[in-house]
């Protein structure tokens, strides 16, 4: 009850917020919430991982970039619509993240922490030369005729594709809750996401769900990466940047928060879309993005210090 | 017989001794990993191979050696270092980014080599430079020598074509380094007698990729002509936002340092205009081109996908054909280079260049040394890009204005 | 004796370094540069670390130091050696007040903080066209010693061994129980009367100010600074990368590390032009899974079964 009275004042200055946006430029909105759809949808996958395994992907982004060359290689080969070749990306993506899993992180998880964080920062390198190797680093684009959709209103046309993005990410939150919530493996991944010790003790069995979780967090990357393909260009180095964004968001919503991350992304969005709109403004977007990342956790730290 | 074996090996000593004091070396820094310059070293591999085969210079052979400058400076200096003083090249060559270069200008000072330059193209890097370092030769153009080249061009066009309007100039540029100077050179350039405004975008090829801003901005200002100054990466992005938003000035033009593979393929590339140096158009009007492209596709089984591969090519024959001028004289009695009669040669230059123009080299702002200062305006057709100025090398007409999307 | 012993390998090595340029030309003595600089980065990393804190903002504090000695070399006419040490002064004295705001965060939180930081430093130095030069940076006049490689060799390594003093220093005083029993549980490190804010302030300060003397030398030494090369986030990256190969925790740990990365990635090159980095990725890999305990630990196992 408490609760819910607290939040009127935020939603009376959340509602002013957009009504006044909406009548500068509305816009804005529209664009705002396109890229916070991106953005989520990248950072959903790392959310789970970051909130189960504890670890820090550094590779995020390179799983990214590596499932959209195999989506972009499928395309062209089967003469598949990306969005098809999505079905067989997600196979690929999951022996992809099996045997990363087998192979290298089950055992950095054993050793010191942090050294997950390296051993993912390796594996991003690896991985972005390879595709070098057998690409070069020439930029690609699949010509896709639906990306250019448009809506006209009065005066002002946008492209509607990129709201895909939305649905995508909200697909993704419902359908990591529901993982969690509803099946037996989601439920022993919270369990040993909780403490590993204490899950382990009630028999269930830690590595096994850890190889699952990871192998699910990559084949969500390779469902982003397809449809990340379809708007941008691609070249080895397209989803470095990704890696740090997602990992901000993910400490703005707050470690293992599923729908805290759709909440930030909205938030940060909107925010770098307002900077945007102002003319001759929007080199500084960025910062606005990593300010409101400071200010939510500096915010968050000091009320659970009170309690 | 005895007399005969002495009198012959007398002779092999006498024309090795002549002839050969090992070979010419050529010391090369390109970013080996990015398209640029793994292109660019290999064109320049292309070159030297192609002189060997015609007997070398001054009957000697050229040797290249490349490292990789991994477009960080410290690696650029290293690499610099490595290669005179441990290969001992006599010449150096290379480059791309600027930032390497302002790295690497230093150190090139130190040792006073003399330098071929296929990149750099910043204004800050002639700063660095100075106007003593009159080794340097700097083939590709500065940034304000390009912005003036497309002045003219555009005044040109006007003029042949008096149907192209332009009044409105809009220019779009990425928020890092290339797409600023772009604008502030452009700006200056263009301000008096154009309209002009601009926007930044964040670019695809640094973690953006929204062109949607920037692009609403265009479209308020009602440009005759569109510039947007990028990436690869941004060209059929960009192109499919402003089809979405229904932004459609006359003239559509992009000016990235390369453009993607298979973008001639892409309908939405049909009557983009741009900026660039080469295009393997220019093999219909210049037989150097042709030869340069029937070379590397036949060695590396790929297409120069970038100006930076004729350009790096054009490098070496611009440096053999000033060694051959120079002929002896190039090298002093105890095998190093004599920086006065080489510079003096080089200085002659007068080389038909795979690019489609003749290579000679005049001071530009601060240095003594500048050799291109154009860029063309081509367009692509068909798939193709087409040169339209300089009209010397013109291979197509324009078309204008650029179509309404469908 | 035993104490004795204990300092023959630092002063050989020492000696080993400065008498370096004696024996080797320019080319090594640049790539010693470059390994020492990535070094001492890793060396302020692991000292920061020792207390359980990952900060992601190395690049943040070496860009400040950078561009503060940069700025005011060429905007307020300061000799070099004067801006190098301002340069250092200004990164120390943003930590001290930044710490009251990242020094109560932990774990992620603190990572992503310092991170966010460090972008802010870079976005503000890029969009600040008329005070910071923009995105093409500036361009000092020359750079110091006019550019000779030994006199930047030496003072390469004399910042190196400025940072290898204080990371013994640390190692050896009443902080280094401070921060491990931080690192360990930061209940009972109040209880036992260690002020954990205030700990972790002073050497967040002093790792923040080392860090800015890096830069502020680096900038000299290469004479140019621009905001995507001077929060190049490599900075960031591969200093912890070669602290936690190397061993975390130690001195000796981010210099074995930095000289294995550096050496590696220099000769990597030099034999595989094209497609080196490859190699690079995989070396990573490869010690972190087969060297848990970075290479270091092989030598204190040797130690330890000798012992058994």
């Amino acid at each position: 009850m408490a609760h819910s009275k607290k939040a009127i004042p935020w939603i009376i200055a959340g509602a002013v917020g957009v009504i006044g946006i909406f009548l500068w430029k509305p816009t804005v909105l529209v664009y705002g919430v396109q890229r916070a759809g991106l953005y989520a949808s990248i950072a959903l996958p790392m959310s789970l991982t970051s909130g189960i395994l504890h670890i820090v992907n550094l590779a995020h982004g390179e799983l990214l970039m590596v499932s959209a060359y195999i989506t972009y290689t499928l395309a062209l080969l089967l003469g598949l619509d990306p969005l098809l070749a999505l079905i067989p990306t997600m196979l690929v993506m999951a022996i992809v993240g099996f045997i990363l899993y087998e192979l290298t992180i089950r055992k950095a998880l054993k050793g010191p922490e942090l050294n997950q964080l390296i051993l993912t920062f390796g594996i991003g390198i690896a991985l972005s030369q390879i595709i070098t190797l057998i690409y070069t680093n020439q930029t690609r684009k699949l010509h896709l005729d639906y990306v250019s959709a448009s809506m006209t209103i009065g005066e002002t046309s946008f492209g509607i594709w990129d709201f895909t993005f939305v649905a995508l990410s909200i697909l993704m939150t419902i359908g990591i809750r529901m993982f969690l919530s509803r099946t037996k493996l989601g439920k022993a991944a919270v369990a040993v996401g909780q403490n590993p010790k204490g899950a382990s003790i009630v028999g269930i069995d830690v590595q096994k769900t850890y190889a699952m979780v990871f192998t699910i967090s990559v084949v969500l990357v390779g469902i982003a990466g397809s449809f990340f393909l379809t708007r941008q260009s691609l070249f080895p180095s397209v989803g470095s940047p990704f890696t740090m964004k997602s990992f901000s968001l993910i400490a703005m919503a707050g470690v293992g928060s599923i729908s805290g991350v759709l909440y930030c992304s909205l938030a940060l969005g909107i925010a770098e879309a307002i900077i945007n709109g102002i003319p001759h403004m929007s080199g500084w977007s960025d910062i606005v993005f990593f300010l409101i990342i400071i200010i939510t956790i500096a915010v968050r730290a000091k009320k659970t210090r009170k309690i | 017989m005895k007399k005969f074996l002495i009198l012959s090996a007398l002779c092999i000593f006498l024309v090795s001794a002549a002839f050969g004091q090992g070979t010419i070396k050529i010391g090369g820094t390109w970013p080996l990993a990015d398209v640029t310059g793994e292109q660019g070293s290999k064109a320049a591999q292309l070159a030297v191979e192609e002189i060997n085969k015609a007997g070398g210079v001054l009957g000697r052979k050229l040797e290249l050696i490349v490292i990789d400058d991994e477009l960080k400076a410290d690696k650029g200096v290293a690499a610099i270092e490595k290669l005179v003083t441990v290969d001992k090249v006599d010449f150096l060559m290379g480059g791309m980014g600027s930032g390497v270069a302002l790295g690497q200008v230093p150190t090139m000072k130190k040792y006073q080599k003399i330098v071929i330059s296929t990149g750099a193209a910043s204004y800050k890097v002639e700063e660095a430079l100075g106007k003593d370092a009159d080794w340097y030769f700097h083939l590709h153009p500065w940034d304000y020598e390009q912005g003036a080249s497309y002045l003219q061009g555009w005044n040109d066009i006007r003029k042949k074509y008096p149907a192209v309007k332009i009044d409105r100039m809009f220019l779009a540029y990425e928020e890092g380094a290339f797409g600023k100077a772009s604008y502030d050179s452009s700006k200056v350039m263009f301000g008096k007698d154009y309209n002009f405004d601009g926007a930044s975008f964040k670019s695809a090829a640094l973690g953006g990729g929204d062109y949607s801003a920037m692009i609403e901005a265009a479209k308020a200002f009602k440009p005759d002509i569109f510039i947007w100054a990028g990436y690869d990466a941004d060209a059929l992005p960009m192109l499919e936002a402003a089809k979405a938003m229904k932004f459609n000035p006359p003239l559509f033009v992009g000016a990235p340092p390369g453009w993607p593979k298979d973008f001639g393929k892409s309908p939405l590339a049909d009557n983009v205009m741009l900026y660039g140096m080469w295009a393997p158009s220019i093999n219909d009007v210049n037989p150097v081109s042709l030869k340069f492209y029937n070379g590397f596709v036949a060695k590396y089984k790929a297409e120069p996908a970038t100006y930076f591969a004729p350009l790096s090519y054009s490098a070496v024959y611009v440096l053999a054909n000033a060694l051959q001028k120079a002929g002896k004289a190039a090298f002093k009695a105890d095998g190093s280079v004599d920086n006065a009669v080489v510079i003096k040669a080089l200085e002659e230059t007068k080389y038909l260049s795979a690019l489609g123009e003749t290579i000679t080299f005049s001071p530009s702002n601060i240095i003594k040394h500048q050799g291109i200062r154009n860029q063309k305006i081509l367009q692509w057709q068909n798939g193709r890009q087409e040169v339209i100025w300089p009209f010397e090398v013109q291979t197509k007409t324009p078309v204008y204005p650029f179509p309404a999307w469908k | 004796m035993k104490r004795a012993t204990s300092y023959i390998l630092p002063v050989a090595l020492v000696a080993l370094g400065v008498l370096f340029p004696l024996f080797f030309g320019p080319y090594p003595q640049t790539v010693a540069r470059t390994i020492f600089k990535y070094m001492a980065l890793a060396l302020t990393w692991d000292m920061l670390f020792r207390s359980g804190q990952v900060s992601f903002g190395i690049a943040g504090f070496f860009g400040l130091g950078t561009y503060a000695a940069a700025l005011l070399a060429l905007k307020a006419g300061f000799s070099y050696p004067l801006a190098i040490l301002a340069g250092a002064l200004i990164s120390g004295i943003f930590a001290y007040i930044l710490g009251f705001l990242v020094l109560r965060l932990r774990g992620t939180y603190f990572s992503i903080t310092t991170l966010a930081l460090a972008e802010i430093f870079r976005v503000i130095l890029r969009n600040w066209t008329s005070f910071s030069g923009g995105p093409e940076g500036i361009v000092l006049p020359q750079i110091i010693f006019n550019g000779d490689s030994r006199c930047l060799y030496w003072i390469g390594l004399a910042v190196l061994l400025v940072v290898v003093v204080v990371s013994q220093y640390f190692e050896k005083s009443k902080l280094h129980f401070s921060l491990i029993s931080i690192r360990d549980n930061e209940v009972s490190a109040q209880t036992s009367g260690v002020n954990i804010f205030r700990t972790l302030l002073v050497v967040f300060t002093v790792t923040s100010f080392l860090q800015g003397l890096i830069g502020a030398v680096d900038v000299v030494s290469v004479g140019y600074a621009m905001p995507d090369s001077a929060f190049d986030s490599n900075y960031t990256l591969l200093p912890l990368a070669m602290a936690l190969l190397g061993g975390q925790h130690s001195t000796w740990g981010p210099i074995i590390g930095s000289v294995l990365l550096g050496v590696a990635s220099e000769y990597l090159k030099l034999k595989i032009p094209y497609g080196h980095l490859l190699v690079y990725g995989v070396i990573i890999i490869l010690v972190i899974l087969f060297m848990p305990e970075g290479l270091i630990g092989l030598f204190r196992k040797k130690k330890g079964a000798k012992r058994g």
